[in-house]
């Protein structure tokens, strides 16, 4: 582990699913926490499975990835000491009988697993009163809060986030964000979004993705038109007055 | 009214696995795996009877042995990337062929010392020591490793990716589990037959869905039921002369109504 700061180290990866279209292509980047960045790019750029090749869940055509100086390739068991993941809402299967406090306790190594250490965790993000709640009862922001516990519980300095504004309501999605630039204080959190207007003054870096890295840096330097045209395309407009609902 | 207890050993044993299954059947959506293994295990029942009568051996340690294989190389496809849809028709088309032939071929040339229909229909009233024995020897262990599985299996079925990246083999799990239904459903087979089979797989896992409201209760309630359902059955067939498996059946179905009609749960 390079000192004790967490650090994610992406070498020349390449991926693909079948064949040779590549979903990721000879990618590299290096950042570094505590803090939080954001990953950008259209639906369909390979953002899910740049995370899952960073959890080790994928394995590389070439290249390596590395947590906190560990090369973790291919290998999801030596990447989960490093990194944890909170999954797209859309993935998480809510009709599963399971209180809250179970979803984060079922995600905790056997030997540590004990209610109270999920109802730490619960607590951490503001959810300690959904305990006992079932998972199909809760709200999108609610359940987001969970599966973000369930991911912090396990105490890894790295925490990928899928999205996690997706499918909640505008005042919800503040509450995640503020929730998320508290714990990248102390973690480095990388979570990608369609809704940069949330977390772009709260991040460190930006990410621009589209099959691979098109752009990393600060926000003021890379959320630009020109480089956010590049990942996605001709339809980024710029408009000098726009509407958001904040609740 | 005589009740003998190899019966009830044979019928709450049955229960108990197929309860503590149910709800891990329900949580990883293996419901195509356990809807179709019956056939399967038709197949390798009766081959294991041919191999043993040929061979040597018991009947159930070759059907079991026989079993395995097409199990793990259902799950080898999946993982492939082989559709639910295609790996279970293939699963499903390859074993009812094959029963239907072995079958036939049973039949026409070896004189069956035990009825297939036994196989087919479930009896366990005519289950002997050594049958119950067997059915205590699946019952215990399966329903300890379901218990001892239970929250990663969960943790799975609640979202496969987190739980690899919290350091679950999701892949161990899914062979593990296949290959555990797969013991059950063969060596339980004459106990319930394979026209009932997936029904006490699925029920038990399907009521308590709708009634559990936390997951520890979810497991409890699975097990309950097909217990309940169990004894019940039992004591419904040898009161009005029905078919066990058929009463157990009608049992769970009537708890799963209950359950509809009860709405509690969700």
């Amino acid at each position: 582990m390079r000192g004790e700061s967490p650090s994610i180290e992406v070498d020349h990866l390449s991926f693909a699913y079948s064949g040779e279209d590549l979903v990721v292509r000879d990618t590299s980047l290096s950042i570094e926490g505590p803090g939080l960045v954001t990953m950008l790019g259209p639906n369909g750029s390979g953002k899910t499975t740049f995370f899952k090749l960073l959890l080790g869940i994928l394995r590389p055509l070439s290249g390596r990835v590395l947590l906190n100086g560990e090369d973790v390739t291919g290998n999801p068991l030596r990447a989960s000491v490093h990194a944890s993941y909170v999954p797209q809402l859309s993935a998480v299967r809510r009709d599963l009988p399971m209180t809250a406090a179970e979803a984060v306790e079922s995600a905790l190594p056997r030997r540590l697993r004990s209610r109270s250490r999920a109802l730490e965790a619960l607590e951490m993000v503001g959810a300690a009163d959904l305990a006992d709640r079932r998972l199909s009862a809760m709200s999108g922001g609610q359940l987001q809060r969970v599966m973000i516990a369930r991911a912090l519980a396990r105490g890894t300095p790295i925490v990928l986030m899928d999205e996690p504004f997706s499918g909640i309501d505008p005042r919800g999605r503040e509450g995640i964000a503020e929730l998320v630039e508290e714990l990248a204080r102390t973690r480095l959190i990388v979570l990608s979004t369609h809704d940069p207007v949330l977390t772009l003054s709260r991040s460190k870096l930006v990410v621009i993705f589209n099959r691979g890295v098109r752009a990393v840096g600060r926000p003021q330097d890379v959320y630009k038109l020109e480089l956010l045209r590049e990942a996605y395309g001709p339809g980024v407009l710029l408009i000098e007055k726009c509407l958001h609902v904040v609740g | 009214m005589y009740v003998d207890p190899r019966w009830v050993i044979v019928v709450l044993g049955s229960a108990a696995a197929f309860g503590s299954l149910s709800p891990l059947v329900y949580a990883r959506r293996f419901s195509f795996f356990a809807a179709s293994l019956p056939h399967s295990a038709l197949l390798s029942v009766t081959l294991g009877y041919v191999l043993s009568l040929s061979a040597g051996g018991h009947p159930a340690a070759w059907a079991v042995a026989l079993s395995l294989p097409p199990s793990a190389l259902l799950i080898y496809f999946l993982h492939s990337g082989v559709s639910v849809d295609s790996a279970t028709s293939a699963f499903v088309s390859f074993s009812v062929a094959g029963s239907v032939a072995a079958m036939y071929y049973v039949l026409t040339n070896y004189p069956a010392r035990v009825s297939l229909w036994s196989y087919i229909l479930g009896d366990p009233l005519l289950a002997g020591w050594d049958d119950a024995l067997l059915v205590v020897a699946v019952a215990v262990p399966t329903c300890a490793l379901a218990a001892y599985t239970y929250m990663e299996e969960m943790s799975i079925g609640l979202d496969a990716e987190s739980a690899a990246a919290s350091g679950v083999r999701v892949r161990l799990h899914d062979y593990l589990l296949a290959l555990l239904l797969t013991v059950v459903a063969v060596s339980l087979l004459k106990a319930v037959g394979f026209t009932i089979e997936h029904v006490v797989m699925l029920l038990p896992g399907a009521i308590a869905a709708r009634l559990a409201r936390s997951a520890r209760a979810f497991f409890a309630l699975s097990l309950a039921s097909s217990l309940a359902s169990g004894a019940a059955g039992l004591a419904l067939s040898l009161m009005v002369n029905l078919a066990p498996a058929a009463a157990i059946g009608f049992v769970l179905l009537a708890i799963y109504v209950a359950s509809l009609l009860a709405g509690g749960g969700r």
